[in-house]
């Protein structure tokens, strides 16, 4: 530095620079002042003394590559190309001239690296040339100087002396091999190569070039065969064909993409399919820059040095094929994603093209994320306004989730459903379920709770994820997010879902409500209303008016602790006649209706509802069956009078009454013990558990689904265990012959009874004591025929008892036999109860 | 339609109880001293009131209760107390001329006959007063004279006039093992003991002894007083009628609970039992109680309020014919089922051989407005075999003083025992044998067929007077 020679040379360089942007900042050149001039060399100086040194290690090839990769950063994947030539050209140049010039490779990363930073810094503001005033002027020095020569500019630049020199160096093999085959080329060829990468250069824009055509017999572009006048040697008619393939690929590319943009809007194409044509339309674009690069290259010839007239054009058709060889990868992807693609659409054109994604090629990879993610972008559009709106704003039907036109009430069940073709790969079957209901439970609230609460839960749940849920923020790469969005909307609107079911629409008191009065849970009411229709229903079903029971329905429910509940609640508690046919008792058709309106009846719907009645039914009928023992008792119950009896007459008549009463009696506890036992049954193992694990469940749920999952067990559990399901028909056949059974016994009773209540008045009446032992004889006297009488009546009690108590024993042996075959485990409840004190395996079968 | 029941007590032992059972029920369902409901009570409990109260026009709850006595005592004591707006004033009856029955049955049949218009009307009224009349629920002794001999009457009479309506009776049972101060007990129980086999439908036996010996041993109180035994009974009566308050799934009426007890009427003798026992105001220590606890507890003899003065042997044998195990509180219904279970892997119970029998649990709610301090509690009512040895205490002791014609001339003075008629006292045995002998019957196998190949029976015969069963009135 401190070497006069070298001091020369700053000056000089400085007024140099100096002179030449003066002369480009302004047309008129006046003289540089000679302070400023001394204050720049000063400057020049520090800087050059300073030893600045870029706080990064010195690698030339990383530093290289580093450009490289910014290039095609930047989308210039051509201009990275040229780079990387120009880079490899000066290096076996400067490596060339190391022997007479010396150039000491440090320099060399030196200048990559102010290339690197003058890249940058052009990007950038413009802040660096501010701080000194010779700074901005080094781009213009190079732009200036170099044009049209940029092959050679930059050797030149290079030069330590600023001189231009290139040696015929022995050395330079591959130039002279290059030179070689060119001419051997020449001299087989009798169309010139430079035509043909022209031609090539045609048909990879889709054009015909003057040779190579597009033959639509074959399908490709090809050369046309030797002629006289046209000849191409074997070699250059593989490359061609094989370069021409890009030119293939591109019509495919671009035929689709021009189809596409052609109709739209129309269905098969959709959003996601013209966010994909713009994606291509994109991809194109930069494949044109890089055309036209190539283009404006064709007739720019390789500089040959030494060999004069032999200069070949810089493209040749194998520079060609390295310049495609990127290029042709991607041509080949999109062309292979056109072709694949071309009958979907939506959601399934997302997915397939994530199919393709899947490769390991990083250069692959990235393009096919940057095209996933424009492609996706409409989709994931879709999919926001859907969870957090619940607006599905799919015109073209391309999401995965569908929507049609349903009642209210089936809105939940079957107003949206997941359409698995249209589901990308890319989002699991989970994520999209709970995208499906965090949207349908938006529409839920909205139409059939008439909530707008969710509105503020959308918004906390948008907030929460933060700025990602943003309109057009969400690309493929973010699937987290998406799923993150998905979450956290589906956490807050359930919740708010929950609220308004249990709050504002009572789920739970409507389910209560429901086990109170259909599944007979409100005993006083039941007992009640079993009590004044119980008449009514003993009449033909087609002469029963429902109008009627209604009032009767409404009299239960005044007079029992049912008049305390909600007036809300029992309004919605209806008399359901149903469908009769001849010869129905009103006892098979009636039924209690619990009305649920929505969103309530998305739980309660008709179906669940006929699954209530079923158990209603059933429910019903045993307290009949029970009502009836009930009436049995009391007919012949402690203190009434035929306990009494036949207490003084002749004793074969009284123990033949005594026989019969204990065997009626005997088979009422054998029935009763079974209807209590059922009962019993019915209520613990059944009833009550069923209860208690449904609201257990209730509160654990986190959405309608898992309410509704619930609600189904819950219901099952019923219907399972009281025998209703499918694969309980035999024994539950066993179990209504066994009522109709104990009601025949009821009926029988009530005749037998009423029969010997005739007798009473003649045999018996409130006498004193003194009158009846006076009027004892009377009784004996007048008491033939009497007798005679009692004596048929309690044969025929004795005999439709014995009829009656045999096919008891016999149903009931096959109910037992039947039960433990049963699935349900906690009918092992059952059996455990009806056989508490081991009675029907104690005797051997056969017994009773 | 609530099923309304209708309470009648009858003399002091019966006003007693019966006033200790409405202070208990008021105390549950949060009515107030004077019949209105107390404030924290207003809003609905889920229990049902009607049952056993009617609303007076001013909203007064109002017990569907009569109070009868022949003496004023006991009476004027309920009337003079805190509760005497409670009642209707109109369903109390007092004797006239106030001079009781003089501990003698006779007396008390006798008066009861006379003012029969009297009460009936009261009970008519009373009976039309209510939607569908479930029955009526009589409270007495069986040893003084009103209680008994009254009672006895107007269980006839109720028997006649409502014969479908059920009848229940808490009857409480002499102290056998202390000489008592009424030296004729065993002429009333005997003659009492008549009208609850023929004209009860259910009789609730609450054994004085027992109760004693549960306020000593169980409760540690040296010398329990009345008023503490009556609690006792008081506690049973409203455990047992609790389902009836509380409505549920099952159990809502008294006929339902009662009839499967009872499947063969002549025995309808209950035994009850009860814990954990506690007497007003006294801290118990507290225990753990569980479903099977109490359960299981309510098996031991140490908590039945009936004494059994069965031999070892006898004991064995004896059988429950059926059992109601009434739990109140917070249960969850899984334990139910667990403990009868434990109960038959145990063999805890011992039922009956010639029908199917099991344990009937029903839970019920406790009311919110009584704090106490067990969790769960308990009442059993079963139908016990061994409750024939109660009967034959009561005949050996009838047998001795019969014997000896002693105290006979008081009641001669009674138109049932004219001209020294005395027939009635045999009957009234004969009826009470062949009761013991049914529940004897009741512990084998064979009872189907007993009583038709009776051979003294067919001794007996045709025309003979008086019938191996009882010839109703």
């Amino acid at each position: 530095m401190d070497d006069p020679k070298t001091l020369d040379l700053v000056k000089e360089l400085l007024q140099r620079l100096i002179s030449t942007s003066r002369h480009h900042t302004s047309s008129a050149a006046p003289p540089l002042p000679p302070s400023d001039l001394a204050k720049s060399l000063k400057y020049a100086h520090r800087v050059l003394s300073s030893r600045m040194s870029p706080s990064i290690s010195i690698d030339e090839a990383a530093m290289a590559e580093s450009i490289k990769r910014s290039l095609a950063r930047q989308h210039r994947p051509s201009d990275a190309l040229a780079f990387a030539d120009l880079y490899s050209k000066l290096v076996s140049l400067t490596s060339s001239l190391s022997s007479s010039v010396s150039v000491p490779p440090r320099n060399r990363w030196s200048f990559l690296y102010l290339v690197k930073c003058l890249s940058n810094s052009s990007s950038q503001t413009p802040r660096i040339f501010s701080a000194g005033a010779l700074l901005p002027s080094l781009p213009i020095l190079e732009s200036s100087s170099y044009s049209g020569r940029s092959s050679g500019g930059v050797k030149k630049g290079l030069g330590a002396g600023g001189v231009f020199t290139v040696s015929k160096d022995p050395e330079n093999m591959r130039e002279i091999a290059l030179i070689e085959h060119s001419d051997l080329v020449s001299t087989e060829t009798t169309v010139s190569e430079s035509v043909l990468v022209r031609d090539v250069l045609y048909v990879a824009q889709g054009i015909d070039g003057s040779y190579v055509k597009y033959d639509v017999k074959i399908n490709g572009y090809d050369l046309p065969p030797d002629s006289g006048s046209f000849k191409v040697p074997r070699a250059t008619r593989t490359m061609v064909r094989r370069l021409c393939e890009l030119g293939w690929l591109f019509r495919m590319v671009k035929d689709y993409v021009s189809e596409c943009t052609e109709r739209f809007p129309t269905d098969e194409v959709g959003t996601v399919g013209q966010a994909f044509c713009a994606a291509l339309q994109d991809e194109l674009t930069e494949y044109y820059k890089l055309l036209a690069v190539l283009e404006s290259q064709t007739s720019v010839p390789i500089p040959k040095g030494g060999r004069d007239g032999k200069a070949g054009n810089y493209l040749s058709l194998m520079r060609l094929s390295i310049w495609f060889a990127e290029p042709i990868v991607k041509m080949r992807l999109m062309a292979l994603l056109v072709d694949g693609c071309r009958s979907l659409r939506g959601g399934a054109l997302a997915g397939a093209i994530h199919g393709y994604a899947q490769y390991g090629d990083p250069l692959v990879q990235e393009f096919m994320s940057r095209l996933l993610r424009r492609v996706c972008s409409p989709l994931f559009e879709i999919v926001r306004t859907w969870v957090l709106e619940g607006e599905l704003e799919d015109v073209f039907g391309e999401l995965f989730i569908i929507g049609q036109p349903v009642k209210a009430e089936s809105l939940w069940r079957e107003g949206y459903r997941i359409q698995s073709s249209m589901l990308p790969s890319f989002i699991s079957e989970k994520l999209a379920q709970r995208i499906l209901r965090t949207g349908k439970s938006i529409n839920f609230l909205r139409v059939c709770c008439e909530d707008n609460g969710w509105a503020d839960a959308a918004t906390e749940a948008a907030a929460h994820v933060g700025a990602t849920t943003r309109k057009g923020g969400l690309g493929y790469v973010e699937t987290d997010a998406l799923e993150a969005m998905a979450v956290e909307a589906a956490k807050r609107i359930d919740k708010h879902l929950m609220e308004v079911m249990y709050q504002r629409y009572r789920f739970k008191d409507h389910c209560y409500a429901i086990k109170q009065y259909l599944l007979l849970g409100q005993g006083d009411f039941v007992q009640y209303l079993m009590d004044i229709v119980g008449p009514e229903l003993s009449q033909p079903a087609n002469t029963i008016s429902s109008f009627q029971l209604a009032g009767l329905l409404e009299t239960a429910i005044r007079a029992s602790n049912a008049q305390y509940d909600d007036r809300d609640i029992l309004d919605r508690l209806h008399v359901k006649m149903m469908e009769h046919e001849d010869g129905d008792q009103g006892w098979d058709v009636f039924s209690l209706e619990y009305n649920t309106h929505v969103p309530l009846d998305t739980v309660f719907t008709a179906s669940v509802m006929k699954r209530y009645f079923r158990i209603f039914n059933f429910l019903w009928k045993l307290k009949r069956v029970e009502h009836a023992l009930i009436r049995v008792w009391k007919t012949m119950k402690p203190n009434r009078i035929i306990s009494h009896i036949f207490g003084n007459d002749s004793a074969t008549m009284k123990f033949q009454f005594i026989s019969v009463l204990r065997r009626c009696q005997v088979l009422w506890n054998e029935m009763n013990h079974f209807i209590r036992n059922f009962q019993d049954y019915i209520m613990f193992e059944v009833l009550e558990i069923s209860w208690a694990c449904f609201l257990e469940e209730m509160d654990a749920s986190k959405d309608l689904d898992d309410l509704l999952a619930a609600h189904e067990k819950y219901l099952s559990s019923i219907a399972l265990k009281s025998l209703l399901g499918e694969r309980s028909h035999g024994i539950f056949k066993t179990l209504f012959l066994l009522f109709d059974l104990i009601l025949r016994f009821q009926s029988n009773t009530d005749r037998w009874f009423e029969n010997i209540y005739e007798l009473q008045p003649r045999g018996n009446s409130k006498f004193k004591k003194s009158e009846r032992l006076k009027l004892g004889s009377q009784v004996y006297g007048g008491g033939k025929a009497l007798m005679q009488i009692a004596g048929d009546i309690l044969r025929k009690m004795g005999e439709d008892l014995d009829s009656i108590s045999k096919e008891y024993s016999s149903s009931l042996k096959v109910f037992i036999s039947q039960l433990p075959l049963q699935h349900h485990v906690d009918l092992k409840f059952l059996l455990f109860r009806l056989n508490f004190t081991e009675y029907y395996s104690r005797f051997p079968p056969g017994k009773y | 339609m609530p099923r309304e029941i209708i309470t009648i007590q009858v003399g002091q032992c019966g006003n007693q109880i019966g006033m200790e059972f409405w202070k208990q029920l008021c105390l549950e369902h949060g009515i107030g001293k004077d019949g209105l409901l107390e404030d924290f009570a207003t809003t609905q409990g889920g229990d049902r009131k009607d049952v056993f109260f009617y609303q007076a026009d001013d909203q007064h709850y109002i017990p569907r209760a009569l109070l009868m006595d022949l003496e004023p005592r006991v009476i004027n004591g309920i009337q003079n107390s805190e509760y005497r707006n409670l009642y209707n004033h109109e369903n109390i009856y007092v004797s006239e001329h106030g001079g009781g029955a003089g501990n003698n049955w006779a007396s008390g049949y006798h008066q009861g006959e006379q003012v029969v218009d009297d009460i009936m009307e009261m009970v008519d009224r009373e009976a039309d007063g209510s939607d569908s009349l479930e029955g009526f629920v009589l409270c007495h002794s069986i040893a003084g004279g009103t209680g008994s001999g009254m009672g006895s009457y107007l269980l006839e009479t109720l028997n006649d006039r409502y014969s479908k309506k059920l009848i229940q009776t808490y009857s409480v049972f002499p102290n056998q093992v202390e000489s008592s101060d009424v030296v004729v007990q065993p002429y009333n129980s005997l003659l009492t003991l008549k009208r609850l086999t023929l004209n009860a439908d259910c009789v609730v036996v609450l054994d004085n002894t027992a109760l004693n010996r549960i306020a000593v041993d169980r409760l540690h109180i040296p010398n329990p007083t009345f008023a503490q035994t009556n609690s006792l009974v008081s506690t049973v009566m409203s455990a047992s009628t609790t389902t009836l308050r509380y409505p549920g799934y099952m159990n809502n009426d008294l006929v339902g609970l009662l009839a499967s007890l009872i499947p063969t009427p002549r025995c309808h003798f209950l035994m009850t039992g009860y814990t954990p026992l506690t007497v007003e105001r006294q801290v118990n220590v507290i225990r753990k109680t569980t479903v099977l606890d109490v359960m299981r507890r309510l098996l031991q003899t140490k908590n039945i309020m009936v004494s059994s003065y069965a031999r070892t042997k006898e004991a064995s044998k004896a059988k429950y014919i059926s059992i109601l195990n009434i739990i109140q509180g917070e249960v969850d219904p899984t334990q139910v089922h667990e403990s009868l279970q434990r109960i038959r892997e145990r063999k805890l119970v011992n039922f009956i051989d010639w029908g199917p029998a099991s344990i009937q649990v029903a839970l019920s709610r406790k009311s919110p407005y009584v704090q106490t301090a067990h969790r769960v509690s308990g009442l059993m009512l079963a139908n016990h075999t061994s409750i024939r040895h109660l009967f034959s205490k009561c005949l050996s002791q009838y047998e001795k003083l019969r014997k000896k014609q002693a105290f006979l001339d008081n009641y001669r003075k009674f138109p049932m025992f004219a001209d020294n008629d005395l027939s009635e006292f045999d009957e009234s045995r004969e009826i009470i044998e062949n009761l013991v002998d049914e529940y004897k019957a009741c512990e084998s196998p064979d009872y189907i067929k007993w009583g038709m190949e009776d051979p003294d029976s067919n001794l007996t015969g045709e025309g003979s007077a008086s019938g191996l069963l009882a010839l109703k009135d």
